[in-house]
């Protein structure tokens, strides 16, 4: 009788591998259709990064098959990034391992520290001397005198305070009667200055 | 795919790129790492690994550790390219000496080892590289004779012919379910059989 431990040792590595038309079991079915997702997707370059021990194993065996058929290539992408990386590393290592051993910066690296210094330095001076040359070229100061034109009585409105009164707290809403009592005064001004022929309005 | 033999030009320039970095520009070695990564990679690591992520570290420590040690490398009027090939060996060794799950693979490389010609009586690094490539095959191709016609048929549709699991399955006449454990049989069956080979 066929029994779970039985289905898990016969997909043990070491276990005999059954011959090809021999009745798979369920178990061995899942493994298979698990195992071959894993292919695929290895063979569209995206190997799932996690797997069981045992699956790896034989992915790993699948790859080599596949490499020495030349069908595992590194992309011209992975390529480049991979040699960046290393002489990224490598250099990084050297110029580290150099400066501990003799405890100094290396003059190349000595001299390029003062590139940004000197910029600044020259940049500033330019700077100075362009307000200099501003200041001493600035024009005299005019003063100006301005006059008020004095505006005749009769062209100013009148004050509209006699006219309205103290506005008591309880009329405070009542603006826009206010307004028209005030439009109505000053129509009846322009009126009497038009019709009248006089040019100094209502008297006030 | 053949490659084109090392032309002297091209060794010249070789050697001129490795005596640039060895006075100090190791930017020099750009062009000699760009030329030789992907041949490291198909047939010198990955074969050896089997897994692409780590293929991919150990090419990246190999290239760093060349430009680290160039000034150890004496040029001989040969290519570099033995060189970088034994430094990634090395590396690949020592994968799997921290490995016991790839142990399996190791133990198969062991014969190639003891065997492994001098690396400087190669004059040419792709042609090498070729070589390898074709000693690898031969190696499979004898390990894929070991096994039962159906298994070998579906390791050649789904590994080496790259067809989807639909066509493999219609060309072998069975469901997809049933190709599915056809491969997982047969690459359990060529795994056994690769360390005998």
């Amino acid at each position: 009788m066929t029994t779970n431990d039985d289905s898990q040792n016969e997909l043990h590595p070491n276990a005999p591998v059954p011959e090809p038309l021999d009745e798979a079991s369920p178990s061995e079915r899942a493994r298979a259709k698990a195992f071959a997702d894993i292919v695929d997707k290895a063979i569209t370059g995206r190997a799932p990064a996690v797997m069981s021990a045992d699956d790896r194993a034989l992915l790993e065996v699948a790859t080599v098959i596949r490499a020495a058929n030349g069908q595992a290539e590194l992309s011209a992408t992975a390529q480049r990034s991979i040699v960046e990386d290393a002489l990224r590393q490598a250099i990084g290592d050297s110029i580290a391992n150099t400066s501990g051993q003799l405890g100094v910066i290396p003059i190349g690296s000595a001299r390029k520290k003062w590139v940004p210094w000197a910029l600044t330095g020259a940049s500033t001076a330019i700077a100075a001397a362009a307000m200099l040359v501003l200041w001493l070229r600035a024009p005299e100061t005019r003063v100006v005198h301005e006059t008020t034109a004095q505006t005749p009585t009769s062209w100013t409105s009148r004050p509209a305070d006699p006219l309205i009164g103290p506005i008591a707290r309880e009329n405070a809403g009542d603006a826009s009667a206010r307004i028209d009592y005030l439009f109505a005064d000053r129509l009846e001004g322009y009126r009497d200055r038009r019709l009248s022929g006089r040019s100094g309005g209502k008297k006030r | 795919m053949a490659s084109e033999p090392a032309t002297a030009v091209e060794l010249e320039e070789e050697q001129r790129l490795v005596e640039e970095a060895q006075a100090g520009n190791l930017d020099a070695m750009r062009p000699i790492l760009e030329r030789y990564a992907s041949p490291l990679y198909g047939t010198v690591i990955l074969p050896r690994l089997g897994d692409a992520a780590n293929a991919e570290d150990v090419l990246r420590d190999t290239l760093a550790t060349a430009v680290e040690k160039i000034k150890r490398f004496t040029w001989q009027g040969k290519s570099i390219y033995p060189w970088l090939r034994q430094i990634a060996i090395n590396k690949v060794y020592d994968v799997h000496r921290h490995s016991k799950r790839s142990k399996r693979l190791a133990d198969a490389m062991a014969h190639e080892m003891a065997v492994e010609t001098d690396p400087t009586s190669h004059a040419d690094a792709l042609l090498m590289a070729d070589q390898e490539r074709t000693a690898h095959r031969e190696r499979i191709d004898d390990t894929m004779g070991q096994l039962q016609d159906r298994y070998r048929t579906a390791i050649e549709l789904r590994l080496i012919q790259e067809l989807s699991r639909e066509e493999c399955a219609k060309r072998l006449g069975v469901t997809i379910g049933t190709f599915d454990v056809l491969l997982f049989r047969a690459v359990r069956a060529f795994r056994k059989h690769f360390g005998e080979a």
